[in-house]
């Protein structure tokens, strides 16, 4: 389907049902103004009538019918546009009516409506005729259609800016709506602030959305307690377990044997351990505990991070390779977290590495962002495995079956709370290239 | 030296009384906060073990009351709130350490020393493997007088396992202790083992390390008289 703004159909509408008002009116005015116009002609030529049985009573017919004009009388005006005569009518029959006729005058025939009126005097009848040619007639007609036309462009055009500008008024808090919904990344970050209208079902939108994100937000606050108050619980039986194993250890009693199990018991304990505080560290993190209050330079903390890998990386011959020349200044972040989100992808880097490998870091600038590149050309992943690649104990992802793929989950909402973009690629068998995106103000 | 545990979970507190008993010290226990209360105001401790995370009462507000009352005990917090508020709060209120459920015996009992020298002004004498010397202070390794040259981590590693000779510490205590911030859930074994394998080397260049010895399926020790 097409998307069509709301603004854009309103007007599109408004267009459309204009045109076609237009459409009917004009296919009909021809009637319209004919008819109007046979009306207005037929008043007239009345009015006339009357105008002119006036003038006969008072001058007498004899002022016009005499035997010398073979009791006829006919008047045209120069144009011949307009005729009234008058005549000895032999037929007795009353006549009133009004019909178009020709007459043939000097060798010129002209249409003309007619009105037909016999009137009495001195016992005798006399028809008068009162014509206007039709010619006239349309172009009255012409004229008065055209003034309709012009007015009725003038209407719809008039009419449908005014609509645009209304409307384009009247959606203005809908579209200050949608607009507020799309610059918050996240329900957290829903703004409060009302949209200033009068238009009712915007008021009860805006505020129905408000009350949903505040919702949201609840929920998901209550989620991260929960996931906090889980971590908490699970901390203390762990702890006592950890206790009771480790002094276990240190008693000299034990065989190797059972040395061994115990240290294998506490190694799982510890992988407990570091599950439930991964679990705990996410949350914290979504649910904003962290502080942002650090300035540093990236380029230190990066650098920290290759220092502490370097020695695992090297013991496999992997040599990483960096060359850290733009530096950027973290103006408000969390020193801490930042160094564990390097380390987590360059740990990450040098798992999937082979014996021999590079991994290649740098840092440089591109439309006022600042990058970081961390690049391994390893083992590589497949489509659904960069897929599923930050989500929590995603098993795609497992190595060597130990690991529960939580670290590059913490990584990415370290990044989230950084503001941060991470772009992965990958390539099986050709390596994988992590793409740290800083934002001008990241 | 006297020690208050105060804990609400017995075992837990058990635990750790046994533990300490063995590196001689002597304890008491409290699994409230009343009798953390009551206990502190009538006896003398040198340390207490403080789990702030008490049902009847706010932890903190223990080593508020001790401090009012003139008590120098030195206080070491233990929560399962890993919470950087709480960890600043207790410090602030004079706690000596801090601590994060669930954590090595080993390493409580290396606070609990470090602390003690710090209170008793104990001077930190250097400690000799053979002809290596460790100086705890400059924090540098000599053989006669020739500097080894050690990494900051190698140097916490032997540092530890000197510390606590003669127990063999898991290569997980080891982790905890040097990288106690980094999150890791793979790589802890391997860390330790390259920077064992790296310190070995090193020393080797001096001297051979008979003493640091690799404890099958469990771990590292320093074995020395």
């Amino acid at each position: 389907m097409r998307m069509i703004r709301l603004r854009t159909k309103l007007t599109l509408f408004n267009l459309l049902s204009k045109t076609a008002f237009a459409v009917v009116v004009i296919g009909l005015l021809p009637f319209v103004v004919k008819r109007i116009n046979t009306i207005q002609t037929d008043l007239e030529l009345i009015e006339k009538r009357e105008k002119t049985i006036r003038i006969i009573e008072e001058a007498g017919i004899e002022a016009f019918i005499t035997p010398d004009n073979e009791n006829t009388f006919g008047s045209y005006n120069i144009l011949k546009d307009e005729f009234i005569s008058l005549e000895r009518d032999t037929v007795s029959e009353e006549l009133n009516y009004i019909e178009i006729s020709s007459r043939l005058i000097e060798d010129e025939t002209i249409d003309y409506r007619v009105l037909n009126y016999t009137i009495y005097i001195d016992d005798l009848n006399y028809l008068l005729q009162i014509g206007k040619s039709t010619e006239t007639i349309s172009k009255t007609e012409e004229t008065t259609w055209s003034v309709i036309f012009v007015f009725l462009i003038f209407f719809i055009v008039s009419t449908l800016l005014l609509d645009l500008f209304y409307s384009k008024r009247i959606l203005k808090p809908l579209e200050q709506i949608v607009e507020k919904i799309k610059s918050a990344s996240s329900p957290l970050k829903y703004s409060r602030e009302p949209v200033k209208t009068t238009t009712y079902d915007f008021i009860q939108l805006d505020q129905t959305i408000k009350d949903l994100m505040e919702e949201i937000v609840t929920l998901f606050r209550k989620e991260k307690e929960i996931t906090v108050d889980i971590s908490h619980e699970l901390l203390t039986p762990v702890s006592i377990t950890r206790s009771k194993l480790e002094n276990l250890l240190l008693s000299s009693k034990l065989d190797i044997e059972a040395a061994e199990k115990i240290e294998e018991s506490l190694h799982t304990i510890n992988r407990l351990t570091t599950l439930v505080n991964s679990m705990l560290l996410i949350a914290r993190i979504e649910s904003h505990q962290y502080l942002k209050e650090d300035s540093f330079s990236l380029n230190a903390v990066l650098s920290e991070a290759i220092d502490e890998i370097s020695p695992v990386a090297e013991n496999n011959d992997i040599h990483i390779n960096y060359t850290l020349k733009e530096d950027h200044i973290i103006s408000q972040g969390n020193r801490s977290l930042l160094f564990s989100m390097f380390f987590n992808i360059l740990s990450n880097a040098v798992k999937n590495s082979n014996t021999g490998d590079e991994i290649a870091v740098s840092c440089y600038r591109k439309e006022k962002n600042h990058l970081v590149r961390i690049k391994d050309n390893g083992k590589g992943m497949t489509n659904d495995q960069l897929k599923t690649l930050f989500s929590r104990f995603s098993t795609k992802y497992k190595r060597d079956g130990e690991g529960t793929g939580i670290g590059l989950a913490i990584t990415k909402s370290i990044a989230d709370f950084h503001n941060i973009d991470i772009k992965v690629t990958s390539e099986t068998g050709q390596g994988t290239t992590f793409l740290l995106v800083f934002h001008k103000n990241s | 030296m006297n020690i208050l545990i105060i804990e609400d979970e017995k075992t837990f507190a058990s635990e750790i009384q046994s533990f300490l008993k063995a590196e001689g010290f002597i304890c008491d226990m409290a699994d409230t906060g009343k009798e953390a209360s009551e206990k502190l105001s009538v006896n003398l401790y040198d340390f207490v073990l403080l789990d702030i995370g008490l049902p009847d009462y706010y932890g903190l507000d223990l080593i508020k009351e001790a401090r009012h009352a003139g008590n120098d005990a030195s206080f070491i917090i233990i929560t399962a709130r890993g919470a950087v508020e709480d960890k600043v709060k207790g410090l602030d209120l004079g706690a000596d350490d801090y601590l994060a459920k669930p954590f090595a015996l080993i390493e409580l009992l290396s606070r609990i020393k470090a602390v003690a020298r710090r209170k008793f002004h104990i001077e930190t004498q250097d400690i000799s493997l053979g002809d290596l010397m460790i100086n705890i202070q400059s924090r540098i390794v000599t053989y006669k007088t020739t500097i080894v040259d050690l990494t900051k981590k190698e140097f916490d590693l032997l540092l530890y396992l000197a510390l606590n000779r003669n127990k063999v510490l898991t290569r997980h205590q080891l982790y905890e202790h040097i990288w106690g911030n980094i999150l890791n859930e793979q790589y802890d074994s391997n860390f330790i083992d390259v920077h064992i394998k790296n310190l070995r080397k090193k020393l080797n260049n001096y001297v051979e390390t008979p003493w640091l010895e690799t404890v099958r399926g469990i771990g590292y020790m320093i074995s020395a008289d």
